[in-house]
């Protein structure tokens, strides 16, 4: 995006509307040395070799008092050229800016590094707003042709009035309301006040009008003014059209483009220690503005190590599944015979085909990694249910004294006797499966869902165990 | 701009003209309810020309009124920018002059007036010619085009002008009378 030819529009519509503006008060006497008419050219120009810009640098660069520069500012915010944005900031957190200045192309470097105040100050930054401009100079253009032309053929206008106490504005629709009953004048439905025809302001200011020779004469002067108004307009006319099909130059907010520029700043640079203060300040809390550009956050989806996770879950499952402490035979027992199978199916799963079918298809791993959560809440439920049974015991025992310890001796007894619980489980499982493999329905394709629900039936069940226990025996 | 239309209403009739000539009670009050309304979408309502069906009746809960569906044809008059129409002045002043087409109120403000045209303030305002050939004062017939409406729900005003061709009095009160 190239920012000349927005740059050669801003300069051109400065000289063609802002020449003589003048950000005195109009009670200021103007006295030849506080004139300052043409300062908006130049402030204007000067924005338009920087991006964001601090004021109080731009006013030093400018060698203007600071005020005056913030009140022209204002004026061009007004006029919708400029957008500005005030934050508090400590001074440390203003050197971000400079780092961010320094790391444009201009590289204007300013000698602000002086005062460490931790105090907040407001600092007001004011970039150029290009996209904007483009569009206030073709509107401000339209206005003028449009009025003028109005007033060239004003057959064609409805009259409108305006009221010079409140300024307030009719058209000639309101007439009907505004006629007053006293004389023969058109009055403000707020005010009173007599409204004034508002087109006569233009170019009749001068002339009395009344004489047809001062009407003739005035459409003439209009005409005239149209005429050179195309003429004078011309080269910002044409910018305005070489400019239509150009991307325009975007700075983004204060923020953004400070990132952007220290980002920007780095990367060319190499260096991301020496020169930037960005880096310094963290700690300070610089009020208001982001954390600094710290590189691009990349999240890398490791797919594997779920699967290594799997594995070794599983072994670790297997490997001691031999042990066999007898009264989780008894709570394994009772088992239905679905749940059997599908229990079944899930350590086969688990057991041997992980680590061969993991290979084929995504799904298993998926289901591994299911599986793998289950498992730890069986787990988890079992050492829960297995303390629960433990402090019951205890305080049934009655030994308040003890009560303590035990229950802290059960707290890391979990640890070990959870493994316990649950390989057993699965022992127990695999125990069935031997008895019962020929009736087991080969339910292979049994959703994730099923198991979930098996595992909480499975840990429902425990706790009223003894009636399966003797119906199966039975 | 005029148009013959239909329109339809729905008339609540009070139970005392319940009888023989209900319709034609229906009618003159349906007339004397709608001649002369504006409203913003069909203009002014100039004349009912005739009926076209009436409905059933629905008598109403606790009152005993009976409002009908009626729908009938009328000429409604609406005003659009850029026609030509022909207005009696009924007040002239510093500003311009208003004037009356039928039911619509025309505003013309003196810039669009002729340029040659100024006004005279006196006992009868009115807007003249320096060789005071052609006059506009109360009660003259202008020929003017409507340049601009302001349509409400109920009030529609128009802004005319008289400064083109073939435009301005048709008849002068004065010579006339």
């Amino acid at each position: 995006m190239s920012v000349e030819p927005f740059n050669r529009l801003v300069k051109l519509a400065a000289r063609a509307f802002y020449d003589d503006i003048t950000t005195k008060g109009d009670n200021q006497p103007k006295t030849g040395r506080s004139d300052n008419r043409g300062i908006a050219v130049v402030v204007l120009d000067a924005l338009t070799r920087r991006q964001w810009v601090r004021e109080e640098d731009l006013a030093k660069d400018l060698k203007l008092h600071s005020k005056q520069l913030r009140r022209t500012l204002r004026f061009f915010e007004e006029e919708k050229l400029v957008t500005r944005d005030h934050r508090k900031e400590t001074a440390k957190g203003a050197k971000i800016y400079s780092a961010a200045v320094a790391a444009t192309v201009d590289g204007l470097q300013n000698g602000r590094e002086g005062d460490e105040k931790i105090k907040l100050h407001t600092h007001s930054y004011c970039c150029l707003d290009y996209a904007q401009i483009y569009d206030v100079v073709r509107y401000r253009l339209h206005r003028m042709k449009k009025k003028l032309k109005d007033e060239l053929d004003n057959k064609n206008t409805v009259q409108e009035y305006i009221c010079p106490n409140c300024g307030k504005r009719y058209t000639a629709l309101d007439a009907l309301r505004l006629i007053s009953p006293d004389d023969e004048y058109f009055h403000c439905e707020s005010c009173n006040g007599e409204l004034v025809a508002e087109s006569d302001k233009l170019a009749a200011q001068e002339m009395g009008d009344g004489d047809d020779n001062a009407r003739r004469r005035r459409r003439e002067k209009l005409k005239d003014m149209l005429q050179k108004m195309e003429e004078q307009l011309k080269p910002l006319m044409e910018q305005l059209n070489r400019v239509k099909d150009l991307p325009v130059p975007e700075f983004g907010s204060l923020q953004a483009w400070e990132l952007r520029a220290n980002a920007a700043g780095r990367a060319g640079n190499g260096d991301s220690t020496a020169n930037d203060p960005s880096k310094s300040s963290q700690g300070l809390g610089y009020g208001g503005t982001p954390m600094p550009f710290l590189g691009e956050t990349k999240v890398e989806v490791a797919f594997s190590g779920v699967e290594e996770k799997a594995d070794i879950k599983s072994e670790n499952a297997n490997s001691p599944m031999k042990v066999l402490p007898p009264w989780m035979i008894k709570q394994g027992m009772n088992l239905t015979k679905e749940q059997r199978g599908e229990v079944k199916q899930e350590l086969k799963m688990e057991g041997t085909s992980s680590p061969a079918e993991l290979s084929d298809d995504k799904k298993t791993t998926g289901k591994d990694d299911v599986k793998n959560l289950q498992d730890e809440y069986v787990k988890a439920y079992y050492a829960a249910l297995l303390q629960r049974q433990r402090e019951q015991e205890e305080a049934e025992k009655g030994q308040q004294e003890r009560s303590n310890t035990n229950i802290s001796n059960g707290v890391n007894g979990t640890s070990s006797e959870r493994q316990v619980g649950v390989k057993s489980k699965r022992d127990d499982d695999e125990g069935d499966d031997d008895v019962e493999w020929e009736e087991a329905p080969p339910a292979g394709n049994t959703g994730e869902s099923y198991k979930v629900n098996d595992l909480n039936v499975q840990a429902d069940a425990s706790g009223d165990d003894d009636d399966d226990i003797d119906w199966e025996e039975g | 701009m005029f148009f013959h239309i239909v329109l339809e209403r729905n008339m609540q009739l009070h139970p005392r003209h319940f009888g023989r000539d209900l319709r034609e009670k229906l009618v003159s009050k349906l007339m004397k309810d709608v001649e002369g309304t504006c409203s913003g979408r069909h203009g002014f309502v100039v004349a009912i020309t005739g009926i076209e069906n009436v409905g059933k009746g629905l008598i109403r809960d606790g009152t005993g009124f009976v409002t009908f569906p009626v729908k009938y044809q009328c000429v409604v008059f609406r005003p659009f920018k850029g026609e030509i129409l022909e207005a009696v002045v009924t007040m002239v002043n510093k500003m311009g002059f208003f004037a009356e087409a039928g039911p619509v109120q025309i505003f013309v403000s003196n810039h669009l007036i002729p340029d040659d045209m100024e006004f005279q303030s006196g006992d009868m305002p009115n807007y003249t010619t320096s060789d005071g050939s052609v006059k506009i004062q109360k009660d003259s017939e202008v020929r003017l085009k409507i340049i601009g409406t302001r349509v409400d729900a109920t009030e529609i005003f128009c802004i005319g002008t008289i400064k083109d061709d073939f435009l301005g009095v048709i008849s002068d009160p004065a010579t006339a009378s």
